[in-house]
């Protein structure tokens, strides 16, 4: 095995890695405002993708397509909180009404997926990359031949990831976010709009998808069945990485990458077995999570 | 007046109802995967054209018979292929059964057929023995008109042994590539040599990378490719600076792949192949298919072996009428048959029910964005 082989598998991995965080977060920002998880967030990232796709195949350059992708996907955000989530609310407590948000965010998801079936067909496509001039350019650096377009992937997946760690510890909205995660009472009782923190996470996290999936077209293939692998990655990296830590989220995504991508070097009959088993494992060991608090979660 | 017109309208009556009678309506059904996996899909629909084309032309040319065909999309999921051609069966009561895509799909439901004395014309699933299983039950029911496994395994070893010495092989990790493997393994041995490299992709691998790293680590000169995403090799190779001859399956014959890696990348890729497009015959389909589906129509050698698998299904049914048995027998027995694709003019015998043999099997290349025949 040569560094230079080794180096560049690497490379690919932190690049899908960093994918792979960016949900991780979605499903995280979402949990600490409603102990909900979307589990149609893969396709939200499949209509990102597909919208970016159709959108540069059109001739839009890229600087206007990021907003317009962002501002369809907070306008599907805002929809999931509205008719999945919040009618919800009115349900009598129970465990059956505690878990109804599965089938809510999946069947979403699911309308999601049809409509895209609908619009774009169901064979799969290549989505035009985003920085390079052209679709086979290669750089190469001391012996490592990579796309620019992984390299840059990853670098703004991780600028965002470092952003929303900013906001969460940060900001005021962070704050609140906190104080909702705690308890709804409590923060209403603290005058903090708890309506708007929970819609606003929810646009959050429609907005992460969207950029997952700006940042995976490209380096993937676009098709309305894509985001089920990137919802499962990125469930696996907020596990990991525990449902309290926004920090255990990133280095568990960029593992889950990594690993994913080594493995797939040593033994590739089985590569996509070993990422699983090593995120099984570790939730026997600790179930919490690497990097989540045993005890109750605050954030 | 009110009595002539009376006659009038019976007489009218009376010859609607025998034209009705004379025009039997015989009704046939299509299973195919129209949803789910992309690739697979891809073959669906091109075979599903390509009958639809058929049943056309039959319906212009004023045929004996009316036909009624009832098309259902299995998917690819086996549960609801077995469903839908019971549904068939029972319910819908067709004489005769088309499709499908999965090759598992196909083994899950052809012994219902079978078991009900209902032609199958299977395609464009391509496992080795689909056919084979029920050719010693006399009659057997299940026929064939898409490439089998081994004639283009066979043919590209036959060459690719000759041209290259170091062969590697990426094969797919699902039931088809597992499968593909086995039979290349054993092919490599028949012929006195070995694979030197064997690397596998799963499902929901989308970067092939490593694969591609050890092949060049390996040294081989041909790559084999038989997996559910064989487009995703060729970003691979270009990010490598690795550019060997890959072979494989006739997947890499779909325009769907020409149009993902485009010309440059896909120059000089092998496959297997039953249609040559350098043919008059076949250049006519190709333009009837352009002009009948537009943009959708996007792969020639699976709609021919749809076209050619439908106008034999037709051909025994205009022959036979909608009585199963005689639609077998009919096609048992089919001569001079006209086919676009390799299909012989007598393509199935009471010992083979496969419209191609090995012979009418070749290897095709892409060439400035056509695949032609390999010399």
């Amino acid at each position: 095995m040569q560094m230079t082989d080794l180096a560049q598998v690497i490379l690919g991995g932190v690049a899908l890695g960093s994918i792979y965080t960016l949900m991780g977060k979605g499903l995280l920002v979402t949990y600490l405002t409603t102990r909900a998880l979307n589990f149609g967030q893969g396709d939200f990232l499949m209509i990102g993708s597909f919208m970016a796709m159709a959108l540069m195949l059109a001739g839009v350059p890229v600087y206007l397509m990021v907003p317009i992708v962002l501002i369809a996907m907070a306008g599907l955000g805002y929809a999931l909180e509205r008719v999945a989530i919040r009618p919800l609310e009115r349900l009598p407590a129970g465990a059956a009404s505690a878990l109804a948000w599965i089938l809510t965010t999946m069947g979403f998801g699911m309308l999601l997926q049809n409509t895209a079936q609908l619009v774009w067909g169901k064979s799969r496509y290549y989505s035009p990359q985003l920085f390079a001039g052209e679709k086979g350019e290669v750089m190469s650096l001391w012996g490592v031949r990579f796309y620019m377009e992984e390299l840059l992937v990853a670098a703004i997946a991780l600028s965002v990831v470092a952003v929303l760690y900013w906001m969460l510890f940060r900001t005021r909205w962070g704050k609140h976010v906190a104080v909702v995660s705690f308890d709804k009472g409590t923060a209403q009782l603290l005058g903090i709009n708890v309506r708007r923190v929970v819609v606003s996470s929810y646009l959050m996290m429609a907005g992460l998808a969207g950029i997952s999936g700006i940042l995976a077209g490209p380096l993937t293939s676009v098709n309305s069945h894509m985001g089920i692998m990137f919802l499962l990655k990125g469930f696996a990296a907020v596990c990991i990485g525990g449902f309290s830590n926004p920090l255990g989220v990133l280095i568990a995504g960029l593992g889950f990458g990594i690993v994913e991508a080594l493995s797939g070097f040593l033994d590739s009959s089985y590569g996509d077995v070993y990422p699983f088993l090593i995120a099984f494992v570790i939730l026997i060991v600790r179930p919490t999570g690497l990097f989540g608090e045993s005890h109750t979660q605050v954030r | 007046m009110k009595t002539m017109t009376r006659i009038i309208a019976s007489v009218c009556l009376g010859f609607l109802a025998a034209g009705l009678c004379a025009a039997q309506t015989v009704k046939i059904g299509a299973v195919q995967a129209l949803s789910g996996v992309p690739a697979i899909v891809d073959f669906g629909e091109s075979y599903l054209q390509g009958n639809q084309l058929a049943l056309k032309e039959y319906n212009a040319a004023s045929p004996k018979r009316k036909i009624e065909l009832v098309v259902y999309n299995d998917e690819a999921n086996p549960q609801k292929a077995v469903s839908l051609v019971r549904r068939l069966v029972s319910s819908d009561r067709v004489s005769v059964v088309v499709g499908t895509a999965s090759s598992g799909n196909v083994a899950a439901f052809a012994p219902m057929l079978q078991q009900a004395k209902i032609p199958l014309m299977a395609g464009p699933a391509i496992s080795t023995d689909l056919t084979a299983k029920f050719i010693e039950q006399t009659p057997s029911f299940v026929f064939r008109c898409s490439m089998v496994e081994k004639y283009q395994v066979d043919a590209m070893l036959d060459w690719g042994v000759k041209n290259f010495k170091r062969i590697g092989l990426i094969h797919g990790t699902s039931g088809y590539g597992m499968f593909a493997l086995g039979e290349i393994q054993k092919g490599m041995k028949a012929r006195g040599a070995e694979l030197i490299a064997i690397e596998g992709v799963a499902p929901s691998v989308t970067d092939q990378t490593p694969q591609v790293l050890n092949m060049k680590s390996a040294g081989a000169e041909l790559v084999l490719i038989f997996n559910d995403s064989p487009e995703l090799i060729y970003r691979a190779m270009t990010k490598t600076g690795y550019k060997p001859t890959i072979a494989g399956n006739w997947a890499l014959s779909s325009k769907m792949i020409l149009s993902i890696v485009g010309k440059e990348a896909i120059e000089g890729t092998v496959m297997g192949q039953a249609l040559d497009l350098a043919d008059p015959k076949a250049q006519e389909f190709d333009v009837k298919m352009r002009k009948e589906f537009g943009e959708k129509y996007r792969w020639p050698v699976v709609a021919a072996l749809g076209y050619d698998g439908m106008r034999l299904v037709l051909q025994a049914v205009d022959a036979a009428g909608a009585d199963p048995v005689a639609i077998q027998k009919a096609l048992e027995t089919a001569t001079g048959f006209k086919a676009i694709s390799g299909t012989p003019a007598v393509p199935f015998s009471a010992s083979d029910h496969e419209c191609l043999d090995p012979e009418n099997v070749f290897l095709g290349v892409w060439r400035d964005g056509q695949v032609v025949k390999l010399r």
